[in-house]
């Protein structure tokens, strides 16, 4: 599918500020046919940055995730994983579609983790997370699960491998998806608001898990509705609305001073929320 | 095909006629009786559920062509004289019971027992409860599947030819005997089949987008 | 008042008729079965190409009873050279008319896996194949035997219909006996008794393997200390 837009491609790496981003988006845009829902978005992650993404629903925050996954393929713009151009090559001066495998292959370095868990119902806690290492890793049934228990462990849940996802709460289910994309061994993790589908009562052990994960120096890109964590887990906070982000900094400029009217609503509305 | 139908519209209209007649007479007998049965099949007393299984059983669970067979020439056997169209409607009735009652326990079965409990407490009576409270939602919950058991039926009715009703099926065979065009004739038939079950599906359809407000959820 | 006798005297020709019966509705459902598969997996592979008229074939199978197909082959089908006997006019209106039902079935099971599932075996890099074989297959497999197995069920109490067009079956044996005999409860109880025992064989067939490929869920280990996740 060749892209009619009149986007350039640079055949070299983009521009570095300091050090080389894991992730990088340029000004990306997203039409759901009349809908523009991502409209020019800049987005960088360096190694070992934790940037939380909010903004209120329907903003386009999600939607910034799955494009820069490639799970929604983006309409203008360019995003790097690595330096590498995903989902479209370029082709003879014109810009295609990549083939899947291709895809694969650039966001190979990406984890993702969704909010609806999205684990395989009929396959063991333990099972979700060797399949992806026995089918694309090659690893033997033997040293999948080693490699497996070993992540279930790291989330806090070895004892409960042999469990089918059914008989799983919420926050393990969740914590089985995350040990499922650690066992990639991804440089990068995408959560889609990983705490939104769960009871109150078991957003606690998910946020643990990810302060764990982010004290460890995994690089990480959040889409949350979790304010508390964004502010004390987050090294930048992007706020975004109606496809465009607003502000972006680090979390305590962002909360205490915003600049933007969109911003300081969205706060004041968030605080009569939660009031403690 | 489309020769038959302009030469032979009268029969086929009367043909069709007394299929819907016959079909949608044995489905409203079916409503009343069917929605009777699904109460007999959740009742408290065994000696109440148990007949009303083994009756929903044996009507589910057998060819329709040989119950109306059985029902067609047992009557006579034990001295009840009916015309065949009569024969007809009774046996599609006895069938569409049996199902529909399934239909029904399955809807109430999804109404929350909460709002039966609030209704109870509100001291409706369990008799005013079901035919206010439970029944209404239930037909909208029912809609989709009561559709397919209406175009089963409509479908299944064309074997009542075999005893001589003049349906549509019975006259497409006299046509077809007649013109020696088996062939033309059969595909009108089912233009014609296809064209009633279409446009029911359509009205289902259209009457479940109305009625989707205020549907029982959890 | 219920004679015995009477059916072991005309045993040979129920027994004729079950045997026709069990092996025209047999290669019927295969027709069914496998037909109803190629249909779904070409709407699936290519929803532009072949989604409407694959939705057609099925619209057509679900608005028009078997017994108009089953007159159209077998008395509509030499005025174009299509000379069969009833028995194969049998199984291919059976398959024909099944095979419609069964890609609806098909259907359902791929389109009731949650695209997520896929979302996320595509992040770890999972291939379509893989994604297919390893996470959909046996997803669907699970979802379709209920349906499928009361589809073959009506399939079995359709082909009843097959002794309009002259053959030798369950029905027609069993009139035959009434005609002959003048005892009408039972020639048509026995059959009625028969097709009744196969059904309940599919059923139970059915049932099994529902079983069979739920059975992967350990379910006394989900019992163990679950309890304080019993939320909603």
């Amino acid at each position: 599918m060749p892209m009619a837009d009149a986007v350039t491609t640079p055949t070299t790496t983009p521009h570095q500020t300091h050090g080389e981003p894991i992730v990088e988006a340029r000004g990306i845009g997203k039409s759901f046919g009349e809908l523009e829902v991502l409209s020019d978005i800049d987005f960088r992650l360096e190694p070992s940055e934790v940037v939380c993404v909010i903004g209120p629903s329907g903003s386009g925050k999600s939607t910034l995730l799955r494009c820069l996954a490639f799970l929604e393929p983006y309409d203008h713009g360019s995003v790097y994983i690595d330096g590498q151009l995903l989902g479209y090559e370029e082709r003879g001066g014109m810009r295609v579609r990549a083939r899947e495998s291709r895809v694969d292959a650039v966001r190979a370095p990406v984890g993702m983790v969704f909010q609806h868990f999205h684990l395989w119902p009929h396959r063991t806690a333990l099972e979700n997370v060797t399949e992806a290492l026995r089918l694309v890793n090659g690893l033997s049934r033997r040293d999948a699960e080693a490699e497996g228990m070993a992540m279930l462990e790291r989330v806090g849940l070895a004892e409960r491998a042999g469990h089918f996802p059914e008989s799983l709460s919420g926050g393990q289910k969740q914590r089985v998806a995350i040990a499922r994309a650690l066992a990639m061994q991804p440089r990068v993790m995408f959560f889609d608001e990983p705490t939104s589908a769960l009871d109150p009562e078991l957003v606690g052990e998910v946020l643990d898990v990810m302060k764990q994960l982010a004290h460890d120096g995994m690089t990480m890109a959040i889409v949350t509705h979790e304010m508390g964590f964004a502010a004390k887990v987050a090294d930048r906070v992007v706020f975004m609305d109606q496809g465009r982000i607003i502000e972006s900094g680090p979390p305590e400029t962002l909360f205490r001073t915003p600049r933007s009217e969109r911003l300081q609503q969205f706060l004041n509305t968030w605080r009569e929320r939660h009031i403690d | 095909m489309l020769e038959i139908l302009l030469n032979h519209y009268p029969v086929l209209i009367k043909g069709l006629t007394t299929t819907l007649v016959v079909s949608l007479s044995a489905i409203a007998l079916g409503l009343v009786f069917g929605m009777l049965l699904a109460f007999g099949l959740t009742s408290r007393y065994r000696w109440v559920r148990w007949p009303c299984g083994l009756y929903r059983s044996f009507w589910r669970g057998t060819p329709i062509l040989l119950q109306l067979l059985l029902v067609y020439y047992l009557l006579p056997e034990i001295g009840i004289e009916v015309a065949p169209i009569t024969a007809a409607i009774l046996t599609l009735t006895l069938n569409t019971t049996a199902f529909q009652s399934e239909i029904f326990r399955s809807g109430i079965a999804h109404i929350p027992t909460g709002q039966i409990e609030a209704a109870r407490m509100a001291g409706i009576s369990a008799w005013q409860t079901r035919r206010r409270i439970v029944m209404p939602q239930v037909f909208r919950l029912t809609l989709p599947p009561l559709t397919n058991e209406i175009i089963t039926i409509l479908k299944n009715s064309s074997l009542i030819s075999v005893i001589a009703v003049t349906e549509l099926m019975r006259v497409s065979e006299q046509i077809a005997s007649r013109t020696f065009q088996p062939l033309e004739t059969y595909l009108a038939a089912a233009v014609l089949y296809l064209a009633v079950n279409l446009l029911l599906a359509r009205i289902s359809a259209h009457l479940e987008r109305r009625m989707t407000g205020g549907l029982a959820t959890e | 008042m219920f004679d015995l006798a009477l059916l072991w005297e005309t045993r040979e020709l129920i027994l004729q008729g079950l045997w026709n019966t069990v092996w025209i509705c047999f290669l019927g459902c295969l027709v069914a079965v496998s037909l109803g598969l190629v249909l779904a997996a070409l709407r699936l592979s290519s929803p532009r190409l072949f989604g409407y008229p694959v939705a057609c074939y099925v619209e057509l199978c679900r608005g028009t009873p078997l017994l108009v197909l089953l007159f159209l082959l077998y008395y509509g089908g030499p005025s174009i050279g299509l000379l069969l006997d009833a028995e194969i006019a049998g199984v291919t209106g059976i398959g024909l008319y099944g095979a419609g039902y069964f890609a609806e079935i098909y259907r359902g099971g791929f389109k009731s896996i949650p695209k997520g599932q896929l979302e996320a075996a595509r992040m770890l890099g999972i291939s379509p194949w893989h994604a297919l074989t390893r996470i959909q297959i046996p997803q669907m497999l699970r979802l379709i035997v209920p349906p499928g197995t009361n589809q073959l069920i009506i399939l079995v109490k359709e082909s009843a219909l097959i002794s309009i067009i002259s053959v030798d079956d369950l029905t027609k044996n069993a009139t035959t006996i009434v005609n002959q005999t003048f005892n009408v409860i039972e020639p048509y109880l026995a059959v009625a008794l028969l097709y009744w025992m196969i059904i309940e064989l599919i059923a139970r067939g059915g049932y099994a393997l529902e079983k069979r490929l739920a059975n992967r869920q350990p379910r006394h280990v989900v019992r163990q200390g679950e309890s304080a996740h019993a939320h909603g």
